[in-house]
């Protein structure tokens, strides 16, 4: 692939003595959608950490947009134009939906950039419902709008790629049915995202491109659309029955 | 009637450095999770340089302004060479360690440079009593609950109105998610324990025209201060300034109605008691744990 958003080659992470990932290879090209599937305790979530600059890898090497970024953090990684929506979604239940809107733009409001109303005001076009709770405390928001307001608040900051972290955890498939579509649109307005998810069924549905991960490691990778009908994807990860 | 108003008054006055420095352990903690135990020799630094800084010449206000402009730069300092290097794991206690020892370094170094004595500090607000019927107190001491109370507003403020502000609540909240925001975590930290240490040597400007300055006026107050944020709940500043004025009257009256020896073990038994009837502080949260 030439010149891609992100790449990833080597990727190790460990926390002490346990391995999480073990040598991983993921690439993002410039406009794509791609999705990480595996089952929980695969890896995945430690090799997002490691990409948007959470912790620090124990090897490989991470280039994001033409880059070496391997030692970045995470702060350092949204300025360049990563921006997270991390597992469990993580918004600050003690501060307003706009405060948090606001916080994702953290250091374009610090330096006073104007067009970050703008993009607020098109985040909530984007999720009708967070306008009526703008003023409302985000953590009395239900699970949907948390992650809502946690891809709104990642969108602030203009990345170039959203890492989004097992968007389905915890939410009804109703919900699930609407985000999903959501990233597929931006995906087609032009925005990279790397997407994590356990719901393998969706992720296959909406990327173009999917890895497979087990035990820290790439089982295998290929267009979404053909690993759909893959038997090792089937049996594992879509549950047919035999 | 009067001794009793008496009582509260001076307590009040006294509360009013707890407050100070209490709200400082307060604030370092929301961001770092981690106490400086320096913090009672940087409350030091406030009265003791200021007398320092007057023997060179300089007048009293710059002399207090570079003062506390000292102690901020100390607790930037702090922050960055004892605080975080030891305070990288999930529940790591090397700060403990690193903030003591330096903390017995600074008053040791006070000692040797400054001298044993304590020094006074004159201040015009010092000079006469106010009297409310036969009580009295200095207009000095009058203004340390003052000031630990807006100090108190002000950070409220400051927190709720600023984007700045915005970020240390992040901070405060979720440090991995705030570093996903794009905001410094470290830096933010840092900027934080800069700030409390200013407001501490604030309050050892504002109470060295009353108790004198010495090198030895952090040790207690500072150990105090901290056990008032414990037992507040030390992540609500408010209910710590609460805390800190109502323990400050307490101390007084245990004073007058017992004796000064017994203060101290009245007072800390009292905490103990308040501790065990509410772990998480009085005014406190359950805390949630970090990931």
């Amino acid at each position: 692939m030439s010149d891609p958003i992100l790449s990833v080659s080597g990727l190790k992470v460990s926390y002490g003595p346990i391995t999480a990932v073990a040598g991983v290879d993921i690439e993002v090209g410039r406009g794509e959608f791609v999705g990480v599937i595996g089952s929980n305790g695969a890896g995945k979530s430690s090799a997002m950490r490691a990409i948007s600059g959470v912790l620090a890898p124990a090897g490989g090497a991470i280039r994001f947009d033409g880059a070496d970024v391997t030692r970045r953090k995470s702060h350092e990684m949204v300025a360049l134009g990563l921006a997270m929506v991390p597992e469990g979604r993580m918004i600050f239940g003690d501060q307003t939906v706009r405060e948090n809107l606001l916080l994702g733009g953290f250091s374009r409001v610090m330096r006073s950039d104007p067009e970050v109303e703008d993009d607020i005001e098109r985040a909530l076009e984007l999720f009708p419902r967070l306008r009526e709770r703008l003023g409302q405390m985000a953590g009395s928001l239900s699970g949907g709008e948390q992650q809502m307001l946690a891809i709104a608040r990642g969108l602030i900051s203009r990345p170039k790629l959203l890492v989004v972290d097992e968007l389905s955890l915890g939410l009804a498939p109703k919900i699930l049915d609407l985000l999903f579509p959501i990233l597929a649109d931006l995906n087609a307005k032009g925005l990279s995202i790397l997407l994590v998810e356990q719901m393998a069924s969706y992720a296959l549905a909406v990327t173009q491109r999917t890895y497979v991960m087990e035990n820290g490691r790439v089982l295998f990778s290929g267009p979404s659309a053909e690993l759909a009908e893959d038997d090792r994807v089937l049996d594992a990860y879509l549950g047919r029955k035999h | 009637m009067e001794a009793n108003l008496q009582y509260v008054l001076s307590g009040l006055s006294i509360g009013g450095v707890y407050a100070m420095v209490a709200l400082g352990f307060s604030m370092m903690w929301s961001v770092a999770k981690a106490a400086n135990f320096t913090h009672g020799d940087v409350f030091m630094l406030g009265g003791v340089l200021t007398v320092s800084l007057m023997a060179l010449g300089l007048p009293i206000w710059i002399a207090a302004i570079l003062a506390i402009l000292i102690a901020a730069a100390a607790g930037a300092l702090i922050e960055r060479f004892l605080v975080r290097p030891f305070n990288r794991e999930a529940n790591a206690i090397g700060w403990m360690l690193t903030t003591i020892a330096i903390g017995v370094m600074m008053e040791s170094f006070g000692t040797a440079t400054y001298g044993p004595l304590p020094q006074p500090l004159p201040s015009p607000l010092a000079v006469t009593p106010l009297r409310f019927g036969g009580a009295g107190v200095f207009p000095q001491e009058l203004l340390l609950p003052v000031v630990a109370v807006l100090a108190m507003l002000g950070l409220r403020l400051f927190q709720t109105r600023t984007h700045f502000g915005r970020a240390i609540r992040a901070v405060a909240a979720n440090r991995v998610a705030a570093g996903l925001m794009g905001i410094d975590a470290d830096r933010v930290t840092m900027v934080v324990f800069a700030a409390a240490g200013g407001l501490g040597a604030l309050a050892g400007f504002l109470i060295a025209p009353v108790i004198q300055a010495s090198t030895t006026m952090g040790l207690v107050i500072g150990l105090k201060a901290f056990m008032i944020a414990i037992i507040a709940g030390i992540t609500n500043a408010a209910g710590v300034v609460t805390m800190a004025l109502a323990f400050g009257v307490v101390e007084r009256l245990i004073e007058g109605y017992l004796s000064t020896s017994a203060r101290d073990a009245f007072g800390f038994t009292l905490m103990i008691l308040v501790l065990l009837a509410f772990p998480q502080g009085v005014f406190g949260r359950k805390e949630v744990s970090k990931v």
